[in-house]
């Protein structure tokens, strides 16, 4: 029926000409015809704005234009931004002011912000906020953004280096020369030209595409699949069910792989995978879905965990004994003595707290390419991975294929926040389907997918009670916490644990009981989510402390301090802390929100409020038990001593970290950054690296970096000691030189000393490695979980206000102060808190993953899920406390995860503060608050 | 998410386009700004085997404004009403709830015909529109044919318009002596959001005394809502905050919202109480007129 047609545009003043058919939107003709994919796919329905791109003078969405709609119109793409080689002031700007972390955002930023100032070369705040609100950046730069839009023409004349913008960002003294500064992230220049490839962008010669098939029913037995009509359809190369996929089961952790590639026999949510086909292009690939035939014998299905635990509900995993009554996880830990402490306390509170469904949403959708060598057994995945070795390992596991065999490939990723965090059917699929068809295959979901395999948060059922003396001394603390799971473990076993382990690393209490129950149902599994586990009973906890506090009269502030961790401490259930500056957090953010001053004195409507929070630096036990160091590195100083190659297989998602971790190896080598390549993180390439998640990456693959480049400045210091015949370890290294201190006349170049190193005896290479401390942990059943060789601390304070009419919440301000030990990179540790802060504001006040009737998602999409904008962002004051943790590199460790943690109390303590109302069901919405206000009334 | 295939006509002329409806009917679909009718094509809510894109059709993009009347063709983007100063000048309420729908990515190629036809309950356009006594014209291969705005609405995403029959121009009459008209609509995040409820208000003041009042809901019902009681109780009296509390309540009773992700009922219909109170002090002070 439809027929192609030419169509010509100017594109980046290019007349180009391209085949369309009607269908086809200007997104893909930028992205597939013209190879433009600066224009970025992440929802294909206008909600996200990364594929803005300029038509005509005005920031259009490409992927809502047709094609035929856009002949003869004129285009502005990403890639045509730059002159001459010379980057627009604007794309200098958003790289000098870190306005980018995953980057995925970045190019349709730029472009509006370009609409903007060309029609306005001084926009106010206010023009910025309108201008950009159709631009959604999930990592939440937005205050960064601003800033970086506001202060394009300072980058009008001038050229562009990696030196920190201004000292203005430095919280902390050190003497040192690379970390500690604010050095220009190492993925800016690619991520705000476009020409970083994310793994929808490639384009492999022969390349087809996969998609999956899911469930219509929440519960059911395949009967029949009949694929006949499919692979009968023109360019269907294969189609496969849960037949032609291994018996294996895969999963995260071991004692739960409860996963096939494709289901087998039964279906245990809506969305899960049935089926998959390979096709020449994605449009045939889907239409090859609507003719599989699916005959189901549907099942009672069950969506409440309280009912699936009940006897007699339905059972999610029938086959498998171990999960009688749905009962995926159970956690039972007694610390101290309860009783006695409950008996011991002056005042006891007791509340039900009920969580929400927060879905990670980064921006860029998952996507997989396999391919198959002709060499052997090798084959070759590109993922957009957190972590690209464990999915090494579950794909050697679940085909049987040596992990030798399997390269992994991380392009740059848009984001994960925890949903890339574990292996996906689409990589599995992608395997299937491309030694099947011989050619590589691209599987990628669309958003609606991406809710659907979910794997965000879990939603909790808390019931917390504390126990304190009259001056606020916690005596004991009693959590039961029901986790509804979803219908697969995921991460699921961790988080029943993470959700009771982190609660006593923040404040010091002797007696602790936990029951933590993890349950399936007939829905979406859950995962893990920044924080993970940690942020509702976090909420929880933070909240009820506030309510003790009003009870008893204390400031918030108190209780707080009253009961603060320390330093060198073991907690009641284990866990070391060893740094530990959260009392200086506290007492900075009381002293900079000017609290002494606001609460309880604002006007009706303002409030003011506190939330506390911490995380792991990283997990102290990786998620399958392996006798290999957790991080490890290797440098290569190039031939001519001039450079210098990371090879890390740690993984960028935006946090930072190859900027990081470039920084490391900088300062103890005694190089300048700028002579550091990060290697791209390519399995081949690099060693094992677990990955990024538990906030692991700063502190572990930084211990590995910097004791690779000591390795290496070893080596070299043994060459120029040699050579100038002196004691090596009378040999200091600094700025590129070699030197005896005292004696100038003695330096050496760095690079001269490494010429001859190279000249003697080869390449000069260093390798480090890096695993936690042995035997972290009290021993008992889950203790490992909540180890790690150091944790995080962070105060931070709220101010809302609250319309009283219509219960509509606007944070207005954030004052955060974090104990990350030495903050490597202040741009980028800025860019995490303002980042974490936004996410956790958008996850208390507005994002839940809303479960319709029969486990049908009724918002998997950005516009029935709202997740906060550029207008949504508070101003926010962040900083570091001065902070040592002798177990991280040059005294770092994590800020990640931990700055999300005091989001959710702080907002929720203010908004009492601002209108008497204590919500204790996330998100705390408009509808909530009024609630509150008419039972208050009455 | 593929777009179903489907046959694209872009004719040149209007009687061309009216034709195209009428041969396929049910099975064409017309495209302005497309920024709904490719999400309607990608959600598979509506599967045309035709579309008819009307960017080539004349006559359809002008803003014109006159003594007595503001034309507004239906192809003018949302982004152009609220940077137009004719608009500004003659009928700001307009401008002020242009600037609330999508982004501006959107509002670039949406355009307020679309706003219009798409008939979705809570589009802000046609509130703020009604209260301006708009009249719509549309065009039929059988001819024209002119109605007030409120009378093309039936249903959620239904109108009145024919499969033949295209709306042309949005017309706004000159507004009364002392009078003033306020949009007021409520959404669950700073920008980017549909409206939860929605409120139009336009006060005609004669001396002290409310002599018209014309409040319409939107989201609230499965069109947008005159709210005739609350109306009928402002008219003659003067504007006073016991009267405009009453007249809200009278408007929250009034409305016919749903339960749905964005809000329940009970918080409509609070909602339209708390918006229609706010519209109504706004559009009497811009009327001249204070509140007692």
């Amino acid at each position: 029926m439809s027929v192609a047609s030419l169509v010509s545009l100017t594109v980046n003043g290019q007349m180009r000409t391209v085949a369309v058919q009607p269908g086809t939107t200007l997104q893909r003709v930028l992205r597939d015809d013209l190879g433009l994919t600066g224009t970025k796919n992440g929802c294909e329905i206008g909600d996200c704005g990364a594929c803005t791109v300029i038509m005509d003078g005005r920031p259009v969405t490409a992927c809502l234009v047709l094609a035929a709609e856009a002949a003869g119109s004129e285009i502005t793409t990403i890639e045509g931004l730059a002159q001459h080689g010379e980057l627009h002031p604007l794309q200098k700007s958003f790289i000098k002011h870190g306005a980018m972390q995953c980057g995925f955002c970045t190019p349709g930023m730029i472009l509006g912000a370009k609409v903007l100032i060309d029609r306005n070369p001084d926009p106010t705040r206010a023009e910025i906020l309108t201008a950009l609100g159709g631009n959604l950046c999930r990592c939440g730069s937005y205050t960064r953004i601003i800033r970086a839009v506001q202060g394009w023409k300072e980058f009008s004349d001038v050229g562009l280096d990696t030196a920190p913008r201004g000292d203005d960002e430095r919280d902390q003294v050190r003497d040192l020369s690379v970390v500690s500064h604010g050095v220009t992230r190492y993925d800016a220049p690619d991520k705000v030209t476009g020409r970083a490839k994310y793994t929808a962008d490639f384009q492999l010669p022969g390349m087809v595409y996969g998609k999956i098939l899911r469930s219509p029913i929440p519960h059911g037995i395949i009967l029949r699949i009949d694929t006949r009509r499919a692979r009968e359809l023109p360019g269907v190369l294969a189609v496969i069910t849960g037949a032609d996929v291994p018996e294996t089961r895969y999963g995260v952790s071991p004692a739960r792989y409860d996963e096939h590639v494709l289901a087998k026999e039964r279906v245990r949510y809506v969305g899960d995978e049935v089926a998959a086909v390979a096709a020449l292009d994605e449009a045939t690939a889907e239409r090859a879905l609507d003719l599989i035939d699916v005959e189901y014998e549907a099942l009672p299905a069950v969506f409440d965990p309280a009912a699936a635990v009940q006897p007699g509900a339905p059972l999610v995993h029938p086959e498998n004994p171990r999960y009688a009554n749905n009962i995926n996880t159970r956690v039972e830990w007694d610390f101290g003595d309860v009783e006695q402490g409950f008996a011991a306390a002056d005042h006891i509170r007791e509340q039900r707290f009920v969580g929400n469904r927060p879905y990670q949403n980064p921006i860029e959708p998952h996507a997989a390419i396999a391919r198959w060598e002709h060499h052997g057994e090798r084959l070759t995945v590109w993922s957009s991975t957190q972590t690209p070795h464990y999915l090494q390992h579950m794909i050697s596991r679940v085909f049987d294929i040596p992990m030798g065999n399997i390269r992994v490939i991380r392009p740059a990723v848009g984001g994960g926040f925890g949903g890339k965090a574990e292996t996906t059917p689409l990589e599995l699929c992608s395997v299937i389907l491309a030694r099947m068809t011989g050619r590589p295959v691209m599987m990628q979901y669309s958003r609606e997918e991406m809710y659907y395999h979910f794997r965000g948060r879990h939603k909790l059922y808390m019931d917390l009670k504390i126990g304190v003396k009259r001056d606020g001394t916690i005596t004991a603390v009693q959590s039961r916490v029901y986790l509804d799971g979803g219908a697969y473990t995921s991460f699921g076993v961790i988080t029943a644990y993470y959700a009771g382990a982190m609660l006593p690393t923040l404040y010091k209490f002797p007696n602790y009981k936990y029951d933590g129950c993890r349950v399936y149902t007939n829905l979406p599994a859950s995962g893990a989510m920044r924080g993970h586990g940690v942020p509702q009973p976090r909420f929880a906890f933070e909240s009820l402390l506030d309510m003790i506090a009003e009870d008893l009269g204390l400031d918030p502030f108190e209780i707080r301090l009253r009961n603060a961790m320390e330093p060198n401490t073991r907690t009641c259930n284990g866990l070391d802390i060893s740094s530990c500056e959260f009392t200086a957090t506290l007492e900075r953010a009381r002293d900079e929100s000017d609290w002494r001053n606001k609460k309880g004195r604002l006007p009706p409507g303002r409030g003011i409020g506190v939330g506390c929070g911490g995380f792991v630096s990283g997990a102290g036990y990786p998620i399958y038990r392996s006798e290999f160091p957790h991080s490890n590195a290797i440098i290569r100083v190039h031939e001519d001593g001039r450079a210098v190659s990371l090879h890390i297989l740690a993984s960028e998602i935006g946090q930072g970290s190859d900027t990081v971790l470039a920084q490391i190896a900088a300062e103890e080598l005694g190089i300048p950054y700028d002579c550091v390549w990060v290697v791209e993180c390519d399995s081949v390439l690099s060693p094992l690296d677990l990955g990024s998640y538990s906030s692991r990456v700063t502190l572990m693959a930084g211990n590995a970096v910097r004791m690779a480049a000591a390795d290496v400045k070893a080596k070299l210091l043994a060459v120029v000691a040699r050579q100038l015949d002196r004691d090596p370890a009378g040999l200091e290294v600094a700025d590129g030189r070699i030197f005896v201190p005292g004696d100038p006349a003695t330096a050496v170049g760095w690079d001269e000393a490494a010429r001859t190193a190279f000249g003697q005896s080869g390449p000069l290479v260093g390798t480090g490695y890096y695993s936690p401390p042995e035997a972290l942990g009290g021993g008992f059943k889950g203790s490992t979980v909540g180890t790690s060789p150091a944790y995080s601390f962070s105060t931070a304070v709220c101010e809302v206000s609250v319309d009283l009419e219509t219960g509509y919440v606007r944070v207005e301000r954030f004052v955060d102060f974090s104990d990350a030990g030495t903050v490597v990179n202040p741009v980028t540790f800025h860019g995490q808190v303002e980042g974490g802060i936004i996410m956790g504001l958008g996850e208390t006040l507005l994002e839940d993953t809303v479960i319709g009737p029969n486990g049908v998602i009724t918002n998997p999409d950005l516009h029935g899920y709202l997740v906060p904008t550029i207008g949504d962002a508070p101003e926010i004051r962040s900083a570091a406390v001065e902070s040592y943790e002798p177990r991280g590199p040059f005294g770092a460790k994590e800020i990640g995860e931990g700055c999300l943690l005091p989001v959710l109390g702080a907002i929720g303590n203010a908004i009492y503060d601002a209108c008497g109302v204590r919500v204790t069901e996330l998100p705390i919405t408009p509808e909530r608050i009024l609630l509150g206000l008419k039972n208050r009334k009455a | 998410m593929r777009i179903p295939d489907f046959a694209y006509h872009r004719p040149a002329t209007l009687a061309e386009a009216c034709n195209l409806g009428r041969t396929y009917g049910d099975q064409a679909r017309f495209l302005a700004g497309g920024t709904e009718v490719l999400v309607d094509l990608r959600q598979k809510r509506c599967v045309p085997e035709h579309v008819i894109a009307l960017g080539s059709v004349p006559d359809l993009n002008h803003i014109r404004a006159d003594e007595d009347l503001l034309r507004i063709g239906s192809m003018v983007k949302l982004e152009e009403i609220a940077e137009s100063a004719a608009v500004k000048r003659f009928f700001p309420a307009l401008c002020e709830a242009v600037v609330h729908i999508g982004s501006v990515q959107i509002r670039s190629r949406a355009t307020i015909g679309g706003n219009f036809c798409g008939a979705v309950p809570c589009a802000d356009t046609p509130p703020v529109c009604i209260a301006g006594d708009a009249a719509l014209r549309l065009v039929g291969v059988d001819g024209e044919r002119t109605l007030p705005a409120q009378e093309f609405f039936q249903a959620p995403r239904q109108s009145v318009l024919d499969p033949d029959e295209l709306l042309v121009e949005i017309l706004l009459p000159r507004q009364p002596e002392s009078s003033g008209v306020s949009y007021q609509r409520f959404s669950l995040r700073s920008g980017s959001a549909l409206a939860v409820a929605s409120v139009a208000a336009r006060i005609v003041l004669e001396g002290p005394s409310i002599a018209a009042a014309t409040v319409v809901l939107g989201a609230v019902a499965p069109i947008p809502l005159p709210a005739l009681q609350c109306a009928r109780l402002l008219e003659g009296q003067r504007p006073s905050a016991e009267l405009f509390s009453s007249a809200a309540e009278r408007a929250a009773a009034e409305a016919q919202p749903i339960s749905d992700i964005r809000g329940s009922e009970a918080f409509r219909r609070e909602l339209v109480q708390v918006l229609t109170s706010r519209s109504l002090r706004e559009a009497t002070a811009r009327a001249g007129g204070g509140v007692q």
